[in-house]
């Protein structure tokens, strides 16, 4: 006890505690408006008058009020951003340019592959539309060679059958094999749109496909029989090209030489070393010029035609697939070089005979990421693994995110897409009836149900090449004789005389090096905000950031001490009143060691420095000394005998 | 005596401070200004006060910093760019057009002669060579020949290449030249390649080329360009294709044009170009309506048959949209149109407006380029392409004393040509791969401030159809050749739709993003917000700054006078100074408090101290003014008035 006597003793030597500048609320609210900093408050107290004192209340409320509305809005619109756009004209580094041949796979060398498919759809084209033999076609063997097997079993159409739908009656179709009626169940679903039904024509043409235990069906009908029995004869060569090893379709498809008839880049020749071969499931072989592979990035620093890159390509139309692709050309894509190229999603197809020439303008624009914006620059912070070998953009996360899905619900891979780890791609040895599963939930990722898109964001970084295309015929008239001889010497590799639609030309060039790059900045930096928030307390209220520190001393620590000291002292009053009815003999509490009033009443602030008036050094005047407030104010409770007395020396 | 007086009083007034020691003077101003840390610094108890003013030292820091961090902003000159987007009527962008063959092959073939026989007799000798053939039949012109020779190069054996000339029998660059056999290369063995030599065959390089059609190609037109150096300008614009046979139709909106709203424009890569509303002499055309209807239509003839055969090996119409006044730079940023088919462009102008010093490094006109503009001939405005153009040109004339044929010429210097320069194409092709010549130009160059772009949305149909090609070739050529013969067909027609799309301009327009105004508004609000300060806040500072200092210099010169009292003092060795004398002193150097006078003198010469002042203590200044501080300020006031 003594100890604890001691040590408060010591404290209260140390730490005078020092009590607010007035004894109740109101004085203190009194002081504080004298003397505070920020404007308004104190008209309110000096202002005579009942209306001017109110309007004074309601200006500074007012200002009070603009105050917190005004920087809720600056607050609030913080994570602005402000775009920039620049120009340079600096050397630039040339894209990565993948060129594909629309045709996947050399025919000939497939052909052993596909020949039942290709048997069985020749057959559904003529039992459907009566379309009997090739005539005008330049494959005349692989005709000869395919009806040398008719015959044999119907497996495709067996697995699928192709349906035909009478109008009208969607349950009763005709099966393409067997020519008879047969009853339908399931949902049909129109392949083309779910919107747009295609009422004139008489039948339509779909195909059924069914779930593992066939219990849930759905049919696909299209308007058109082109696109059901393109989209049927994909689903079966997807089916048998995911059997054959990677290798052997590397081999099937075109090699570099083969593709690339000349080649020169800015002025210089380059050759089928320059390219970096590149797989793809549908296009087969594809070529990336300056993929940046040991680490060089060519770069061009001149514009026009003749410092990009030219290129003629052959392409045989020989070779096409007649119901895999109906179209013959080359397809070009432009890209970083750590980009993956979605040859079929993007890309500019080209054409033969023809000179194609595409000029392009780079633009590069940079996003900010959270929390600005919803952006992100790598994998770290999207859920999806990346099955491409390439730096992130959204196209690649939402290929994986259906490869993963595809996974997880039908258990294989889908062939258009990379093979995650520990897969097999789909077959129908293995997975008989993954065409469902496939539809079903492509059906679903285009609904936007599966969740991909909601998972994946765009990236920040990215650039652009604007092409701007344009043909001309090539060669012209009076070259083409001279030029076809001196290419095929160059080809070298195939013996016939080169036709001149057997080859595309083309010119890849930067129009000129103006770069333009887009760059997001933060609008708003931390200093502005604060300079902004303090132009608004200036503003209305002349007021700063210690007017804020005096507004919570006085508002929350003087007159919380005001208050917790009344009831202290009511406390002490009621239980001194208790203690004396009780027993009324008991001696009176010290006053002067336990209440707090007085204790504190010692320390309270001098009238001077309450005043804000000069601390006078020699305090001590000589003669008659200044009336001490605090030794007038001793003798009484807080009371408003006070407030008259202050006035007056206010004033 | 008068102005002495005067000062004095003048000095008197300034000197009145609101203090006469430092301390009183902190008080004052901590008291009275605006700022609102310092205020609490001295109205507050002990624990308080250290509090404040740990606080107002560190709220003046921050307000520095920042206004730091505000001025380095301003000083980043940084741009904000506005975009606007819409249709407004604008001046038609000029349209220029060129035949992708530069020459009539029928009036260029007296010259061209000698070169195509050896070009045929190149592309035998390459693709099957019947010897006997090629020898016996044509007297080869060998002197262009041996300017710049064609060679194959075996690479079978990596180590040893075989240097085979493709006419000499025994080339002396290959120890092992093999037999007849060598003489016919696969493009699996050979590799076409071209020498060129320089000092008269001592140097010699060889350029090679992965594929013959490139080799032949680029040698064609080296020995073309050496040729048509030759030829003066006037006769080559009359070998090229005149406007009348090329432009067959033109109508621009509803109003019909011809030929003779052409200007014509010699290229050196196309010949004779054509361009529309260039606005050089009249004043530009404007199109206020979006669509094809209110654009330019064109019909043009290419006559595919007159192409001169090895030099180009496209066909079509090259077309370029630009700005008037600017120079084409059509084989850059040209496009193709193709013939037998209508071409559609819808036009957007993609503008860019940029300030220029200091907030981005780009030149208005040009004139601070240190590159003297060749094509300033053309009276056309800077572009970045003509500075680099004209830059190469400079070090094509450094370093090979020629001009190259296809960039304008300086005075007085000539093109290059075999005769005169023979080491020129070594020259130029070493010239041309060079990445320094290259960088140094795009260094030199600047950008200019403005910068306009035609986003040209391109679209093609076949044109004229099946069931219209007759009558609309027949009437055309009617119209051009005056024959009932149809002299037009499909390989050479072209028709070209040119229009501004619904949309056709989008301007970027860069304004400065920081200016002055911001600069002070975020000065003001920092300071507002950390210690509600302003620039009367400054100055108030300033003010106090002042009296500090004059506070120094009074003490200082006390200090200086007491000094020299002291030593005067020494040498008479008087008795010390009366209180008379003391205020004598004082009075001199104006209400000088006397801390300040016997601060200083205290310590040195404590003995002097002690006998002074006998009978009233001089006043005590500091308890007078406990009854306060209205007092002096209104004695501030009064003086002042």
């Amino acid at each position: 006890m003594a100890a604890g006597e001691k040590i408060k003793a010591k404290i209260k030597k140390n730490l005078p505690v020092r009590g607010p500048q007035a004894p109740t609320i109101k004085e203190l609210m009194r002081w504080y408006c004298l003397n505070t900093n920020t404007h308004g408050c104190r008209r309110i107290v000096v202002s005579r008058g009942r209306l001017r004192r109110l309007l004074w209340i309601l200006f500074t409320l007012t200002a009070v009020a603009l105050i917190f509305w005004q920087c809720a809005l600056l607050i609030s619109s913080f994570y602005t951003v402000s775009v920039s756009i620049k120009v340079h004209f600096q050397k630039l580094d040339f894209p990565a340019v993948t060129i594909c041949n629309i045709n996947p796979y050399r025919y000939s060398a497939v052909r052993d592959l596909l020949a039942d498919l290709e048997q069985e759809t020749r057959g559904t084209l003529k039992t459907l539309y009566g379309f009997s033999e090739i005539t005008s076609r330049k494959r005349r063997e692989a005709e000869s060679w395919s009806s040398a097997r008719e015959g044999t079993g119907s497996t495709f159409l067996n697995l699928v059958p192709l349906l035909a739908f009478e109008k009208g009656e969607t349950s009763k179709a005709t099966d393409f094999r067997t020519g008879r009626k047969r009853k339908v169940s399931g949902r049909i679903i129109h392949k083309s749109s779910d919107v747009m039904h295609v009422h004139e024509s008489k039948e339509v043409v779909g195909f059924q496909l069914c779930s593992n235990d066939t219990s849930s069906c759905a049919v696909y009908t299209f308007s058109s029989g082109v696109n059901a029995i393109q989209e049927w004869y994909k689903l079966h060569y997807m089916n048998i090209m995911a059997q054959v090893s990677p290798e052997k379709k590397i081999n099937m498809s075109y090699s570099a030489e083969e593709l690339l008839v000349t080649c020169f880049f800015d002025g210089e020749s380059c050759d089928a070393r320059n390219f970096t071969r590149f797989h793809h499931p549908m296009y087969g072989n594809c070529y990336t010029f300056n993929k940046g592979e040991n680490e060089t990035i060519l770069s061009t620093s001149m514009g026009g035609s003749e410092y990009g890159l030219q290129v003629i390509l052959y392409i045989n139309e020989e070779e096409y697939n007649p119901f895999l692709v109906s179209s013959t050309g080359a397809k070009v894509i432009v890209h970083r070089q750590d980009e993956y190229p979605f040859i079929e999603d993007v890309g500019t197809e080209i054409e033969t005979a023809m000179a194609t020439s595409i000029g392009m303008h780079l633009t590069e624009s940079f996003k900010l990421s959270e929390p600005y914006s919803r952006c992100t620059e790598d994998w770290s912070d999207v859920l999806i693994k990346n099955i491409y070998n390439a730096t992130y953009s959204l196209q690649i996360c939402l290929h994986s995110c259906f490869q993963a899905k595809m996974v997880e619900k039908c258990g294989c891979a889908q062939f258009n897409q990379p093979l995650p780890q520990g897969v097999n791609y789909c077959n129908y040895q293995q997975h008989p009836n993954w065409m469902y599963c496939y539809y079903e939930l492509h059906q679903d990722f285009v609904r936007e149900e599966l969740g991909c898109q909601s998972m994946c964001k765009e990236a920040c970084s990215f650039k652009e090449w604007t092409l701007t295309t344009s043909l001309a015929q090539w060669p012209s008239e009076v070259s083409e004789k001279w030029l076809l001889s001196v290419l095929t010497w160059d080809q070298g590799q195939i013996k016939k005389k080169l036709n001149k639609t057997d080859l595309a030309k083309l010119l890849i060039f930067y129009k000129d090096l103006n770069q333009r790059s887009i760059v997001e900045s933060p609008a708003n930096s931390i200093e502005m905000l604060l300079s902004n928030i303090g132009g608004q307390l200036g503003l209305w209220m002349s007021c700063s950031i210690v007017c804020v520190i005096e507004i919570i001393e006085v508002f929350f620590i003087d007159s919380l001490s005001i208050v917790a000291r009344h009831q202290w002292h009511k406390a002490k009053e009621w239980w001194a009143r208790r203690q004396a009815s009780t027993c009324p003999e008991a001696p009176p509490s010290p006053q002067g060691q336990d209440n707090l009033g007085l204790d504190v009443d010692d320390d309270l602030p001098t009238f001077t420095s309450a005043l804000c008036l000069p601390p006078a050094p020699g305090g001590q005047v000589p003669g008659t000394p200044p009336p001490r407030y605090n030794t007038l104010r001793l003798d009484r409770t807080f009371s408003r005998q006070l407030t008259d007395t202050e006035v007056p020396a206010e004033s | 005596m008068h102005i002495k007086k005067y000062l004095l009083k003048c000095l008197h007034r300034l000197q009145k401070g609101p203090g006469y020691t430092y301390k009183e003077l902190l008080v004052w101003y901590c008291d009275n200004t605006n700022t609102h840390g310092p205020k609490r610094i001295i109205c507050e108890g002990p624990k308080k006060k250290a509090m404040w003013f740990v606080l107002t030292l560190l709220f003046t820091s921050l307000v520095c910093w920042q206004w730091g961090v505000f001025i380095r902003t301003y000083l980043s000159w940084e741009v904000s760019v506005s975009l606007s987007i819409g249709f407004k009527a604008m001046d038609f962008p000029a349209v220029t057009i060129c035949n992708t063959s530069p020459f009539q092959y029928s009036k260029v073939k007296h010259l061209l002669k000698d070169l195509d026989e050896l070009m045929e007799a190149v592309l035998e000798r390459i693709l099957g060579p019947e010897l006997s053939h090629v020898n016996a039949t044509r007297a080869l012109n060998l002197t262009i020949w041996n300017h710049m020779p064609l060679v194959f190069i075996n690479e079978q054996n990596p180590h040893h290449p075989v240097v085979l000339d493709l006419f000499e029998d025994n080339y002396n660059g290959s120890a092992s030249s093999s037999p007849a056999p060598g003489r016919t290369c696969s493009a699996h063995e050979c590799k076409v390649a071209m020498r060129l030599c320089s000092h008269n065959g001592t140097m010699c390089n060889f350029r090679n080329f992965s594929s013959a059609t490139q080799a032949v190609t680029e040698w064609y037109t080296l020995q073309a360009t050496n040729i048509f150096a030759q030829v003066p300008n006037q006769e080559l614009v009359a070998m090229g294709y005149p406007a009348e046979r090329l432009i067959l139709a033109c109508l621009f909106g509803a109003e019909p044009c011809n030929y003779r709203n052409f200007t014509p424009i010699f290229d050196p890569d196309y010949g004779n170009c054509y361009i529309f509303n260039w606005g050089m002499t009249e004043k530009a055309l404007p199109s206020a309506n979006p669509g094809a209807e209110f654009g330019l239509k064109l019909i043009l003839d290419m006559g595919q048959e007159d192409y001169v055969p090895f030099l180009t090996s496209t066909a079509g119409a090259r077309l370029m949209l630009h700005e008037q006044m600017s120079y084409p730079f059509i084989k850059e940023e040209g496009i193709f149109a193709m013939s037998g088919m209508e071409t559609s462009i819808g036009v957007l102008v993609d503008k860019l407006e940029r300030k220029g010093e200091p907030y981005s490094q780009c030149t208005v006109n040009g004139s601070d380029v240190p590159i003297r503009n060749l094509y300033s001939d053309y009276n056309t405005t800077y572009s970045i392409q003509a500075c680099i153009r004209s830059c190469f040109q400079d070090h094509m004339i450094h370093n090979c004393s020629c001009g190259h044929y296809l960039y304008p010429l300086p005075r007085g210097e000539k093109y290059c040509n075999n005769q005169e320069f023979p080491d020129w194409a070594y020259c130029y092709s070493a010239l041309r791969m060079s990445l320094a010549q290259r960088e140094t130009c795009i260094d030199v160059c600047k950008e200019s401030c403005n910068d306009t772009q035609y986003k040209m949305t391109i679209s093609m149909a076949v044109w004229p159809s099946e069931a219209s090609e007759d009558w609309i070739f027949h009437v055309l050529s009617q119209e051009r050749d005056q024959s009932t013969n149809i002299t037009l067909n499909r390989k050479g027609i072209i028709k070209l739709n040119i229009y501004f799309q619904e949309y056709n301009y989008r301007t970027i327009e860069e304004s400065a993003a920081n200016n002055i105004v911001w600069l002070l508004s975020n000065l003001g609000g920092q300071f507002g917000f950390w210690m509600g300060g302003s620039v009367l806040c400054l100055i108030e500072f300033g003010e106090i700054i002042i009296d500090f200092v004059w506070i120094t210099i009074i003490r200082l010169v006390a200090l200086a006078k007491s000094l020299r009292q002291r030593r005067t003092r020494a040498r008479y060795d008087g008795p010390p100074p009366t209180v008379a004398e003391l205020v004598e002193a004082h009075t001199n150097f104006g209400f000088q408090p006397d801390t300040a006078t016997h601060g200083p003198d205290a310590r040195p010469h404590p003995h002097e101290q002690t006998p002074p002042i006998p009978g009233t203590p001089p006043p005590n200044y500091d308890s007078l003014r406990l009854q306060p501080l209205d007092v002096i300020e209104s004695d501030n006031e009064g003086d002042a008035i």
